[in-house]
């Protein structure tokens, strides 16, 4: 076993580096400093922060009605328009890079030559994507921050609540990101400094590090949450762009499998289930 | 209630409903219709992520053994369907229905197996909790 193992690992680095160099080839990127460019919408809370009681998002939150999907597009969630979403302004840099990409899954899917850096590397998913997988996530409120915990990854995010942003954070996979209350009833979740490295979702939809993204969770009912996203990226797209998922509340237990990623799992999952309904190649192909 | 089902369809439509598509392989599968194979006995039944694996050996209609391989959600998702790393063992005897690749190659998406003694382990569905909910 041990030798099949590090059989298998040995293949999958030779293997990588190949990948790793094609995918460096000229990949789209935006024509502009992106630091350069101003953000559409205002970054952060209004001023003076509104006076709002806190509301209750305790509980386990699982994809509910509306799904997880393929794409961050609120008017298209299943991903049947990629580059053809009315909702998605892009730039041309944009949709280039996104109809270069080989998504995973959904209905343009080419497992078998994917270029998803999460598939490949286990790059982080980031904010968008991790709503497109069905698993839970959990809100630790406090009077000092809100903790979300996902069941994917397992990752979790600090909302920093009732506070700036730094001046110039360091662009990471998930951001600074800050929250208030508004309207008794909402959580706005308002994150910058992300890196341009993970995917906005199944799709491969691109962010720059001028990525902007606002959250705002609400509680609908007793069993249902709404998280209405905005994409303000003027790196990338030419006006903010919105997005959505519904959530249900769940009883069976936060947790009780790590949805972890694993390199050498996503190959061999390829390896022993894709190939021969793909290509019949042993590892991926570019 | 009903109202709340079929906006769950609807929705389910919409999205691509369902595991099929969070799967990797939803395109390079027949989907309209599940390949049944009686008396398939599990040889291996790998439990995790990305993906659980479940390989069965079935001998076809011409007497040739042929080895699969299936694939379900990961774990985590399994167990909100009721699954458990224990659901199957090597030497069960099962009926299997499966989306098969189109290209005749022996793997494909898992539908539902079915025990010797009836009993039913499907790979759709909600997660629990979210009665009336499309995914």
């Amino acid at each position: 076993m041990r030798v099949r193992t590090c059989g298998a690992a040995l293949l999958g680095a030779v293997t990588w580096s190949s990948i790793l160099a094609a995918q460096a080839a000229d990949p789209p990127r935006p024509p502009v400093d992106v630091y350069t460019l101003k953000n559409f919408l205002p970054i952060g809370p209004p001023a003076p922060l509104p006076v709002s009681k806190v509301p209750d998002f305790s509980g386990d939150w699982a994809a509910g009605a509306g799904g997880f999907g393929q794409s961050l597009s609120a008017a298209d969630p299943g991903g049947r328009m990629r580059g053809k979403e009315p909702d998605i302004p892009y730039q041309p840099w944009a949709l280039e890079y996104t109809m270069k990409q080989n998504p995973p899954t959904g209905p343009d899917a080419k497992f078998e030559v994917t270029t998803d850096p999460n598939i490949h590397t286990c790059e982080p998913l980031g904010l968008g994507r991790i709503f497109m997988y069905p698993g839970k996530m959990r809100f630790i409120q406090t009077a000092e921050a809100v903790y979300i915990l996902h069941e994917v990854g397992p990752v979790y995010r600090v909302v920093w609540l009732n506070t700036k942003h730094p001046d110039d954070p360091d662009p990471q996979y998930w951001g600074h990101s800050i929250g208030w209350y508004e309207n008794d009833d909402t959580l706005v979740v308002d994150t910058i400094g992300v890196n341009d490295r993970s995917w906005l979702d199944q799709l491969g939809h691109p962010k720059t590090e001028k990525f902007h993204f606002i959250e705002r969770y609400k509680r609908l009912d007793g069993q249902t949450m709404t998280v209405d996203m905005t994409v303000d990226d003027p790196g990338a797209y030419t006006k903010p762009w919105p997005g959505k998922r519904n959530f249900a509340k769940s009883t069976t237990g936060f947790l009780r499998y790590q949805w972890v990623c694993s390199v050498r799992d996503n190959y061999e999952h390829y390896d022993k289930v894709g190939r021969a309904g793909n290509t019949g190649e042993t590892t991926f192909k570019k | 209630m009903k109202n709340i089902l079929s906006i769950a369809l609807a929705l389910a439509v919409l999205l691509g409903a369902g595991s099929l598509l969070a799967h990797h392989g939803g395109n390079l599968y027949d989907t309209t219709k599940a390949v049944v194979l009686n008396k398939a006995r599990i040889t291996k039944f790998e439990w995790g992520t990305p993906h659980n694996q479940i390989y069965f050996d079935v001998t076809s209609d011409k007497g040739e053994m042929q080895h699969w391989v299936a694939s379900t959600e990961p774990a985590g998702v399994m167990l909100e369907r009721g699954w458990t790393r224990r659901s199957l063992k090597d030497g069960d005897i099962v009926t299997v229905y499966i989306y098969a690749a189109k290209n005749g190659a022996t793997v494909g998406n898992l539908q539902k197996i079915v025990m010797a003694d009836g009993k039913e382990l499907t790979t759709q569905g909600p997660l629990q909790g979210a009665e009336g909910a499309a995914r």
